[in-house]
């Protein structure tokens, strides 16, 4: 194979790439978002909430958690304008990402609440807590410290599924390397650029992640 | 008048019941020790009367007023007035040693949190803590651990403190240090009610030996007539059984 590399061929887009790369940022956030609500609500419905409700939403994270991200969002792209919903590219995505997201975090979020430490709660009690104070002291600092970890990894996971949107046609960061792949016809060094930006984009968040997790929850690790 | 009077003290587990009739008072500055079988109900007598369990029947006194464990306001009255320190130590793992001692003070007493922390230290200098203020539980071990959780039994400066087997759960060769801590409180006058299967300690600090069986008081008396000379057959067997080796 008789391959030169020519970067420069894709050099005067990378401020372009950068921008991509910012959409497919600020998509990951605002799916992590409606995502952790989605599974904050979910989780406690299932755990503490009447039956019917509980069936209804086990139904929605079972269906969620074994189709494909991709089938689901065709079917919000696709389907639903039969029904009269009819949603832009960049909202069915973020719709879609924010629901599947929803369902594993309500996954997440449910070991949460069966990690929560009965014992501590009856010291709480014997101390003369108070039912608010033993939440707010004991209760709450234990989940978020169980469920950090988790939640970050989640994260990430929703900024690399991002890129889906780019067959939607919103223009992300794959969907820009898509889109100079096909003026350029560089693909190695398009995809590979873009790689690095993803890389970039992740290294950065999971360095803030661990940064709070160590400063706040006391959670040792490294990105490395 | 006894300081505490437990009178015709009955508790269910759901249907089972777990204390029948319990009769016992407890003077100020007296050691009561509690041992019987496992199952026996004596892990629950300490958790009816620290609130944890509402008791079926019976009363309880302290200081001749009655303590009524379905009101809320007597509850918070046994609950500053009794304190309890766990078999598994049941530490806030989100805290630091001196917050777990501080904690209770500052939020439920509302008291200054400069005066609650010299108290605090104080007391962990005490338990022989000092170089530990700023560990985590995960970071100590369980002897120190359970030293930290009877400092913040004791900073809320309660009556009568309740230790429920709070050796059990440790490697032998840490049961010492927790037992020389007790000790100490015992120097100082503190009442205590102790749930224990350490019979040589039992026998050397209670001024009281409880046996209970089946959710019942058998025997009540001086460690040397529970353990030289049981006035029942079933303290006997007991006796007799856990002292063979």
């Amino acid at each position: 194979m008789n391959y030169t590399l020519q970067f420069g061929q894709v050099t005067p887009y990378l401020w372009y790439l950068a921008g991509g790369a910012w959409i497919a940022l600020q998509l990951a956030v605002v799916a992590f978002i409606i995502g952790w609500a989605i599974g904050l609500v979910c989780a406690s419905i299932t755990e503490y909430g009447p039956k019917p409700a509980r069936i209804a939403v086990r139904s929605y994270v079972v269906f969620v958690l074994n189709t494909p991200l991709l089938v689901q969002i065709f079917f919000i792209y696709f389907a639903l304008p039969d029904y009269g919903i009819l949603l832009d590219s960049y909202d069915a995505v973020l719709i879609g990402l924010a629901l599947n997201a929803g369902a594993y975090m309500s996954e997440i979020q449910r070991a949460g609440f069966r990690s929560i430490r009965r014992e501590e709660i009856e010291a709480a009690e014997t101390l003369g807590f108070t039912r608010v104070q033993s939440i707010r002291y004991v209760v709450v600092p234990h989940i978020l410290k169980v469920l950090y970890p988790p939640l970050s990894n989640q994260f990430i996971i929703i900024t690399m599924s991002t890129s889906i949107a780019a067959i939607f046609g919103v223009e992300e960061l794959t969907g820009r390397a898509y889109n100079i792949n096909s003026i350029t016809f560089r693909s190695l060094e398009v995809f590979s650029i873009s790689a690095v930006y993803y890389i970039v984009l992740t290294i950065v968040a999971s360095t803030i992640l661990y940064t709070v997790g160590r400063y706040f929850f006391r959670i040792k690790g490294s990105v490395f | 008048m006894p300081y505490l009077e437990i009178d015709n003290l009955s508790a269910d587990y759901g249907k089972v019941p777990v204390l029948q009739d319990i009769n016992l008072a407890v003077e100020r500055g007296e050691i009561v020790s509690i041992i019987g079988p496992s199952g026996s109900g004596k892990s629950t007598l300490l958790r009816v009367l620290t609130g944890l369990l509402k008791p079926r029947a019976g009363s309880v006194a302290v200081a001749g007023e009655k303590l009524r464990y379905d009101s809320p306001k007597d509850l918070r009255r046994a609950r500053e007035k009794f304190a309890i320190v766990f078999q598994q130590f049941n530490l806030f793992q989100n805290m630091t040693a001196l917050r777990n001692v501080t904690i209770a003070p500052t939020i439920v007493q509302k008291r200054k949190a400069a005066e609650v922390e010299a108290e605090a230290r104080a007391l962990l200098e005490k338990v022989g803590l000092s170089h530990r203020i700023d560990a985590y539980p995960d970071e100590m071990s369980g002897g120190q651990q359970q030293r930290v959780a009877i400092a913040r039994a004791l900073a809320l400066k309660p009556d009568i403190l309740h230790l429920d087997e709070v050796t059990s759960a440790l490697d032998p060769e840490l049961v010492s240090e927790v037992l020389d801590t007790i000790r100490l409180l015992a120097d100082d006058g503190m009442t205590m009610m102790i749930v224990s299967h350490e019979m040589g300690f039992v026998r050397e600090v209670s001024s009281k030996v409880v046996f209970m069986a089946d959710g019942r008081v058998v025997e009540v008396g001086p460690p040397e007539q529970i353990f030289d000379n049981p006035q029942t057959q079933r303290c006997t067997d007991f006796v007799s059984r856990i002292l063979r080796h």
